[in-house]
């Protein structure tokens, strides 16, 4: 019996002892629960006096150039406004426009994302109510390149800030060309009379990114324009008055063709060489010269490249062809990349001021760096590379400037028509008058 | 009332799968089949056009069919080459020491565990004119004649490069699939028919293939979804060129909805492609089911 008692009061013991270890747990558990809502609490209260803005651009790297001066002004934006906290996503081109078109089609911009003009681009978000107009009046005074703010209104309104003014050049490497003997061709003549020698010493010629098309549709337009001397007739046969199978567009084509295809003056593999392997073949030291647009001024101040390298690269005119009846100075020229702001953004006081920063910082900045050629006056120095002062020589000593290349004048479907039909051409996949009726059917389904 | 509540539990558990369904398979398809059937670039006003784009796309685009042609080939090329390849491998492979079978099966297999951007940036380096591999060593063993071939973008080259490349990332699994489906075929079997006077190629022939036909089947139809939704590869080295060489159905509706921002007719493309892969599937479920219920 005293055994069973004892049993009991052990039992009642063990009973209470659980009881006891139960309580500590549940006492255990709601303050830890305590404690996490505490500190919870305690964090929201931090956050919620912040403010984040989604940002995107086309400048993967933040260490260098262009990269650099945005991450400039956004420490002088913060500066600021303490309470913003930016969250960026850049991407190389083409991928970032694509992820923009992904954005735009899920309702989901970026607050704030640099852009480009075209309308191929831009006039599909502006129709369908995606970027909000800027106040005009608030960026005026801010030494514009003259047409630069026009070429970013539409219907009577400002969408965007032009932030570069393009220029389309070659780029050279002067060590590789006195090494070679040779002067920076002016014309396609010299051009070809380089081409053995540069294959002689092991350089690549020339590079352009041929993967992507739109370098090639460029080259197109200026091609015509060196043939022909008057871009008028470009314009007449965008705008539907002039079919694209007359002769002139042909025979534009055939020097493309043999510029690109048959000529050597680009490698064999042009059509799979991007954007990143054209720059990286030239910024080597393995390719003579680059096609592309002055937005590449920051080769110079690309502390990727070596010292020699930085020291050796101009930029030149792309070259006269043979009996054309235009002149190395008209120059195929306009205002591409832009600012803009969503129109969804829950900071849109916020993202306007950015946008006024921006305007006021970036000129001198980027100028500072010699990253890129901005759409705004800036003071010429000693200090400028040599590329620099190349771009700013063509540029001014430029007669006539073609404004939005073809490509980027009228549809998205007619852009990647011209990308398309150009980068066949350039592989010699179609024929000349193929191409030319290829852009007429283009041209036709724009005005259908 | 008890089957009333077994019914309510049924529902309740049938429900999460259903609704998962529902949300990411069937809705999505309904929604892309009244995209398709109108002109849209993404964003703004849609104006329905009914059965144009599929008109379009069925009559009226070569690079469609090519595509289609594109991914065909790919699929031939995996089951007729890479396949009988990685079965005579993994048949190799079973016939060795185990310590060295393991060994080259885990060479065998690296390709298949790199990521396809590593994969495909190591080839289009590797098959580069001016400073990749290839050219270089076909240089060296006096193949000069050979050395200055731009493997991916030499339109008449280009497209066996790709597929090659797709093929070189795939083996691995296909190796795994038929080793590991090598190893269930009981030893009995085999020494019974070499006991009946049975050769070896009877013995794969009439044992060891229709033992091991539901990997073969299993190893085809991943093959056909495989090679139908290639889009990685081409994206990441030629992105369809030179022209339209190497294109290929997935990559080629991402491009019309994207970046020729056509969106109405990517989804078109989409809903036409879905049709397709779904009946290749079936034909070649039905016909590799029937063929071995008749062995």
């Amino acid at each position: 019996m005293y055994g069973a008692k004892k049993s009991w009061d052990n039992f009642y013991q063990f009973q209470r002892k659980g009881e006891t270890m139960k309580s500590r747990a549940l006492l255990a558990s709601i303050l830890a629960l305590v404690t996490i809502a505490a500190a919870w609490a305690g964090a929201e209260a931090e956050t919620t006096d912040q403010v984040v803005m989604r940002m995107s651009d086309n400048q993967p790297d933040r260490t260098v150039t262009w990269g650099a001066v945005i991450e400039e002004i956004n420490a002088e934006f913060v500066a600021q406004h303490p309470t913003v906290v930016f969250e960026t996503e850049s991407y190389p081109d083409q991928p970032y426009q694509e992820k923009i078109r992904i954005y735009a089609t899920a309702g989901q911009l970026p607050d704030v994302m640099k852009y480009w003009s075209f309308s191929t681009l831009m006039h599909p978000l502006i129709e369908s109510g995606l970027i909000a107009p800027l106040d005009m009046a608030a960026l005026e005074g801010l030494d514009w390149l003259p047409g630069a703010l026009e070429s970013n209104m539409y219907q009577g309104q400002l969408y965007g800030i032009p932030v570069s003014g393009d220029l389309w050049v070659v780029y050279y490497n002067q060590a590789i060309l006195d090494e070679v003997g040779i002067e920076p061709p002016r014309s396609f003549d010299e051009l070809y009379a380089a081409v053995p020698l540069l294959d002689a010493a092991g350089y690549v010629p020339m590079v352009t990114n041929g993967r992507d098309g739109w370098p090639l549709s460029i080259t197109y337009d200026t091609i015509f324009w060196r043939l022909t001397g008057d871009y008028s007739l470009m314009r007449d046969a965008l705008a539907g008055e002039k079919p694209f199978t007359d002769p002139e567009f042909v025979e534009a084509a055939e020097i493309f063709q043999e510029f690109f295809h048959s000529s050597g003056v680009f490698a064999s593999d042009l059509a799979v060489t991007d954007y990143g392997a054209a720059r990286n073949l030239f910024g080597a030291g393995r390719a003579a010269m680059y096609l592309m647009g002055s937005w590449e001024l920051g080769l110079a101040a690309d502390t990727n490249f070596s010292d020699q390298f930085r020291q050796n690269v101009r930029a030149t005119i792309f070259p006269q062809v043979s009996n054309g009846s235009g002149t190395t100075d008209q120059l195929v020229a306009w205002f591409g990349g832009n600012y803009i702001v969503s129109s969804a953004t829950p900071n849109m006081e916020l993202a306007m001021d950015y946008i006024q920063t921006y305007a006021q910082l970036y000129p001198d900045l980027v100028w500072a760096r010699q990253a890129a050629f901005p759409a705004q006056t800036v003071e010429p120095s000693q200090d400028d590379t040599q590329v620099a002062r190349d771009l700013l020589a063509i540029a001014a000593d430029a007669s006539q400037t073609s404004g939005t290349p073809a490509l980027d004048s009228l549809t998205p479907a007619f852009k990647a028509a011209h990308e398309r039909l150009s980068r066949d051409l350039a592989a010699g996949i179609i024929t000349p008058r193929e191409f030319a009726q290829g852009l007429q059917e283009a041209i036709e389904e724009v005005y259908r | 009332m008890h089957m009333l509540a077994n019914r309510r539990t049924a529902v309740l558990l049938v429900l999460p799968g259903v609704a998962v369904i529902t949300f990411a398979i069937v809705a999505p398809i309904i929604l892309s089949v009244s995209y398709s059937l109108t002109q849209w670039s993404g964003f703004g006003d849609r104006t329905f056009i009914g059965l144009q784009n599929y008109r379009r796309v069925i009559f009226d685009d070569p690079t469609f069919w090519r595509a289609l042609f594109n991914a065909l080939l790919l699929l031939l090329v995996t089951v007729f080459i890479q396949n009988p390849i990685a079965f005579f491998v993994a048949g190799v492979l079973i016939e060795l020491r185990e310590k060295t079978s393991r060994v080259l099966r885990t060479i065998y297999f690296v390709p298949s565990i790199l990521t396809v951007v590593v994969a495909v940036k190591l080839w289009t380096n590797v098959l580069n004119p001016h400073y990749g591999l290839f050219n270089k060593l076909l240089e060296a063993i006096g193949l000069a004649r050979l050395a200055d071939i731009s493997w991916l973008s030499d339109p008449a080259i280009a497209l066996g490069a790709v597929i090659f490349i797709t093929a070189w990332h795939g083996f691995g699994w296909a190796l795994l699939f038929y080793y590991s489906g090598l190893t269930t075929v009981p030893n009995e079997l085999r020494e019974a028919a070499q006991i009946d006077g049975a050769n070896r190629f009877q013995i794969v022939t009439r044992i060891v293939v229709p033992y091991i036909l539901p990997v073969i089947q299993a190893v085809i139809i991943i093959d056909i979804t495989a090679s139908l939704k290639q889009m990685e590869v081409v994206f990441l080295s030629t992105a369809g060129g030179p022209g339209d060489r190497t294109e290929f159905i997935a990559h080629y509706l991402y491009r019309e909805a994207f970046v020729a921002s056509r969106f109405g007719y990517g989804n078109a493309i989409s809903i036409l492609f879905v049709a397709i892969a779904i009946t290749l599937t079936v034909l070649a479920q039905r016909y590799l089911s029937s063929v071995r219920e008749t062995r």
